[in-house]
This record gives C-alpha cells, structure tokens and sequence, in this order.
C-alpha cells in the first residue's frame, strides 16, 4: 500500500511537472490507437448488422414455418396465420406458395422461384415493396402480372451480379413466359422490378395468392410456408416453442438457422475485425513500450539513485505503470467521446455505401467498454515490462550508467 | 557499528580480473567521521557502495550493527538502506520533477510516516541548511551546492545511524564543497550521525575523525602504510 502511494505520487508529478509535449503525443497516440480499435470494428459490425437485417427484411424474416415432411405444403394456411398472430411478440406472419420455374424473355432464360403471396401480409412481414426499382407492387387480386427481382430481370444493368443468368432486359410492361415446374406454362407481364440489394431476395418473383392459384388450384388454402416477423422485444426462443406447440404437421426455422450463406461473409469479416483489432492492440502496446522503454533507458541513473536510497522496485514499476494507466485513460476518454460525438453523428450524415446499402456504425457500449478493459491491460503490461526489466539489474551499474 | 570483513571486489574485464577491493578490513564506529581517501580508480567508490549496501562483495563480509548484511536479498538490503542508512552521491541525484522538499521527503513518504510528521522534519533539516527559501524550488532551479546540500538533507530524513557520501564535494567550487562538508559535520554533531564519505582531495580530511587510504583496492591506515605497501 505504502509501496502504491509513493508510487501514485512519483507518478503524479512526472505526469504534471514532466516533459509536457512527450504526455501530450503519448496521449494523442493513444486517442488514435482507441479510435483504431473501435472505428474497423464497428463498421464492420454495422455491415453484419445491415446483412442480418437485409435477410431478415427481405428473405429469411425472423422465423419460418414450413411443413415437417420436405417438399410438402401445410393445410389450413389461413387458420396457421391467424394462430400464430395471436402469440405474444408477433407483429405480422404471411403465407406463400413457391413453384420452381423457367422465365422467358425472348431468347433470353433465367431460372426463378416464384411465389404466391398475399400481398396485404407481405408488406407487414417484408420492406421488397420498399425496394421497386421500375413499376409497383403487386396489389391484392392482380392476375397475370408478375414482380420480378432485378437479379432475374437483368432491367439492362449488366454490373449485376447474376446479370448473365438473368433476362438481362426485362422491364416493366414486358411479358415474360414462365414454364412451371408441374408443366403449366403463362405469359406474365411484368408489374415492378425491385432490388433489395440482396442477392437471393432479388432472384425471387412474385405473384398474387389469387394469381398462384390459377397455375395450382390444388394449392388453394396450404401454404409452402408461413413467415414470421417479431415484435422488437419479443423473445425469439419463447414465440419459436410457442409456434412449433401449435401443431405437429410444421417445423420451424428461425433467421439464424437460414443465415449460412450470410454466416460464411459475416465469418469473413469477423476474422478481418480481430487481426484488425491485434494489430491495433501491438500499436498501442508498441507506443507505451517503446514510451517506457526510453524513459528508463534515459533515466537509468535517477532510477539506480533512486533504488540507492531505499525506493523500492515495486514503487518505481507501479509508478511507470499508473503513468501508463493515467495516458491511456485520458486517451480513451477522449477517444470515445470523440468517437460519439463526432465520428458517429458524421458517419451517419455521410454513411459508406456497401453493396447492401448504407451502413452505419454499430455503436455497442459494451464492446466500447471491453475495449477499454483490454487496452488498460495491454497499457500495463508495456509499462510494466521496461519498468521491471529496469529494475532487475544491478544498482552500482545502474548509478554508473552501465 | 560497521565492519567489513576479507572484503573483495573482482570485476571480469573479458578475461582479465581486476581486483576493485582486495581483503580489506575496517571497522567504524558509531558517531565518527571517516573519510577513504584515494586515487581516481583505487576502489574507494566500490568499497562505500558495498558498505552501503548498494553493491555485493564477491567475498568478505559485511556486519552492520552485528548482523551480517552481505547476503540479504536486495529486498531487505533496501529496507535497511531506507531506515537506517543515508546515502549522499557524487552528482547531487535528486528527482528533477519534485521540489527540494518532495526530493527531503521521498524516503520518509517510502518508509510510512505521516504527511505532517514527514513535511515537518524535511522543513526542519531544509531550514537547517539554509535552504528554507528554495524549498519549493525543483532541482534545476537550485545551484549544485544547494542541491547537494538537499541531497544531504534527503539522506537525513529518516534519521539514519549511517550517512554514506561518494565524493560529495567532487562537482563543487570550493565555497560549495566547504558548506556541504560543514553541514554533514554539523549533522554529525548534532544528532551524532555516523558519517563514512569518500574523498580523494586532501582538503576533506581535516573533517574526518579518522581517514583510511586505498590504493589499487588496498586499505592503510596512514600515508605511511601504503608507502611501504
């Protein structure tokens, strides 16, 4: 304890009666090394973030019913609906029907799924309307019309991704022909073209449930599947049991479980954020290291005097330690207010615009804090390390320079 | 109070052995003054920090107060050096970041004593030196006279039973070196303060009760001895 005070007070005034310029780079340093760890990070979080919500928004939704036999519709889709909307924490559940299906264009072919909706659900459940790039949406009891996703329409943008399996020039008003996977074959003129920026929401087309049921009366009232959209404070694990108890026939599949193909690019990033985040770590490590290392070096004698005089090992590496603490501490404070207060609200007037749309910064107070944990550890050990290997040797060489 | 036994220092050059300190033998006793005189290089320096407990023989012992101090771990060799020995360097050593008095009470605040018990007695030896005006002055404010007089007040702080002096008044103008050796003889009178310091102008002698001469790591007596050496 005494060893601690000595050494808060040594510290202390080296910090304020010190080499001023030195705490001040020491603590810029230190503001660019935090700014460093969370900036990547966060970015790359709101990039997952807005990949997990583009699934979810136009694809997956947060959980998915469908039937326990593969491949094999539900009955009583209506009665499905109304049941699961009665469970706490749904905000909206629609059904569909899905068909395989070759859509034709001229000599151009594209393969889609295309499915039967109903069209009032599918806005509470999906932002697609949300998303037309040509035409509108489908409205109640459209027949022989069809919204095609840009990634089968092609709608002449040849930097599309699947642009060459696509119609590559499918616009609204034009008629396509879909030959069904059961044989029937329809002319469709396009309705609206839309592009979510998601590339397996928009290789989908979609037609009216009362459309569906022309090409497959058979399917009247059963669903393919039933999507699920939930409260913002629902529990996903309680609505999931409380669905899957509704009946025996169904299973479910919650957006997590759908996300492998999301999984494998937001893994990618993931891998990318932590090297980012090492060598962001060895930065700081290396500044208060080679800070320290300096300052030992460079007061080798004053510290050999010192040890002379009975200041004891402990009291001279706890005092470079507390000066590490107090530089980073100044430099995470401000680092994160900098952070908040002018990188976030900027990043948000001017967001950077991926291929998923604009992403914003994921600011998690939580990952803040921890980074601040793992930097002040990081910060002791760099000080400690010089400060203590300063201290190993022996005095008489220390006071004689050697 | 203090005896060095069959002392010796052997430093390797490479792989030549030079003998720093060689069989020496002394014993001082409490309330005196002792100077070691000798030339630059004799081993006088490394025969005070070994005393002093900064440096370890290579064989030989050293007993302060009838203990043998010369293997404790340097953890225990620091708590005696805190409490009860005062060192006082060649280059005045203070912290440049403290004041003179923060410099004075630095080993008291190390050894536990109160704020106001320690900042007290750094006030008392401050002005007991004429320093009382430059107290919150830091070092490079203070000229090297004035800052070894510090230096001399810091190694008072604790009330040491020893005070130790390597060459205190080599770096000093005569007037300098004249106060700093008149206030470690008036520590010395006054509070009976056992002083061993390290010399190797003659000047200094006459404020020593005793004066013990090395040569090439040898210890005599008198001028005589080392003569016939």
């Amino acid at each position: 304890m005494r060893s601690l005070q000595v050494a808060l007070f040594l510290a202390g005034r080296t910090i304020f009666r010190g080499n001023g310029w030195l705490s001040v780079t020491t603590i810029l340093m230190l503001v660019l090394v935090f700014l460093n760890l969370v900036f990547t990070p966060s970015l790359l979080e709101g990039v997952i973030e807005t990949a997990n919500a583009k699934l979810r928004d136009t694809l997956s939704s947060d959980i998915t019913v469908e039937s326990a036999t593969p491949g094999a519709l539900m009955d009583d889709a209506d009665k499905l609906v109304d049941q699961i909307v009665k469970i706490n924490g749904v905000d909206a559940a629609t059904p569909a029907r899905t068909i395989s299906a070759q859509l034709e264009l001229g000599s151009e072919r594209g393969t889609a799924e295309v499915s039967g909706i109903d069209t009032a659900s599918f806005r509470d459940v999906y932002s697609v309307p949300k998303y037309m790039i040509e035409g509108s949406f489908l409205n109640p009891g459209d027949k022989d019309q069809i919204v095609l996703g840009a990634q089968i329409a092609g709608a002449g943008k040849a930097k599309l991704e699947l642009y060459a399996d696509s119609l590559k020039n499918a616009h609204v008003g034009d008629t396509v022909t879909a030959k069904f996977a059961n044989g029937l074959k329809k002319n469709y003129t396009v309705k609206g073209i839309y592009q979510t920026e998601f590339v397996q929401a928009d290789l989908k087309s979609l037609i009216t449930s009362d459309e569906y049921t022309t090409i497959s009366p058979l399917s009247k009232g059963k669903a393919s599947a039933v999507n699920v959209k939930l409260k913002n404070d629902a529990n996903q694990d309680k609505v999931n049991s409380q669905i899957q108890a509704l009946r025996t026939d169904i299973k479910t599949r919650t957006w997590q479980e759908r996300a492998g193909f999301v999984k494998s690019y937001t893994a990618s990033l993931e891998v990318v954020n932590k090297i980012l985040r090492a060598v962001a770590l060895f930065v700081a490590f290396l500044t208060i290291f080679i800070i320290t290392y300096v300052d030992v070096v460079n007061k080798k004698r004053q510290i050999g005097i010192s040890r002379a005089i009975g200041i004891s090992a402990t009291t001279i590496i706890m005092s470079y330690v507390f000066r590490a603490i107090f530089y980073t501490l100044i430099g995470v404070v401000i680092g994160a207010l900098l952070f908040i207060l002018v990188v976030v609200p900027l990043e948000a007037r001017y967001p950077f615009s991926f291929p998923l749309g604009d992403v914003l910064l994921s600011v998690n107070p939580g990952f803040i804090l921890r980074n601040i944990e793992i930097l002040m550890l990081v910060s002791v050990v760099s000080a400690a390390l010089p400060a203590w290997r300063s201290v190993r040797g022996k005095i008489v060489d220390a006071i004689w320079g050697n | 109070m203090l005896k060095a036994e069959n002392l010796k220092k052997i430093y390797h050059m490479g792989d030549v052995i030079v003998p720093a300190v060689n069989d020496v033998y002394l014993e001082v006793e409490p309330g005196e003054i002792m100077c070691i005189m000798g030339k630059s290089g004799s081993g006088k320096s490394t025969l005070l920090h070994m005393l002093g407990l900064i440096d370890s023989p290579t064989s030989g012992k050293v007993y302060f107060k009838d203990q043998d101090v010369s293997k404790l771990s340097e953890s225990k060799r620091s708590k005696i050096r805190l409490a009860q020995m005062g060192f006082v360097f060649q280059e005045y050593a203070l912290l440049p970041e403290l004041t003179a008095l923060e410099n004075v009470y630095l080993p008291a605040r190390m050894l536990g004593r109160w704020p106001s018990e320690y900042e007290e007695r750094a006030v008392t030896l401050l002005d007991s030196i004429g320093l009382i005006e430059r107290m919150h002055h830091r070092p490079r404010q203070l000229s090297g006279g004035q800052q070894q007089r510090v230096a001399i007040a810091r190694a008072m702080v604790n009330k040491p039973e020893i005070i130790f002096a390597d060459e205190p008044t080599a770096n000093l103008d005569s007037t300098s070196g004249k106060q700093v050796m008149e206030a470690l003889t008036w520590l010395n009178k006054q509070f009976g303060t056992t002083i061993v310091f390290v010399s190797h102008d003659t000047d200094d002698q006459k404020y020593a009760g005793r004066v013990v001469h090395l040569y090439d790591g040898k210890l005599s007596e008198t001028m005589e001895d080392q003569a016939n050496a």
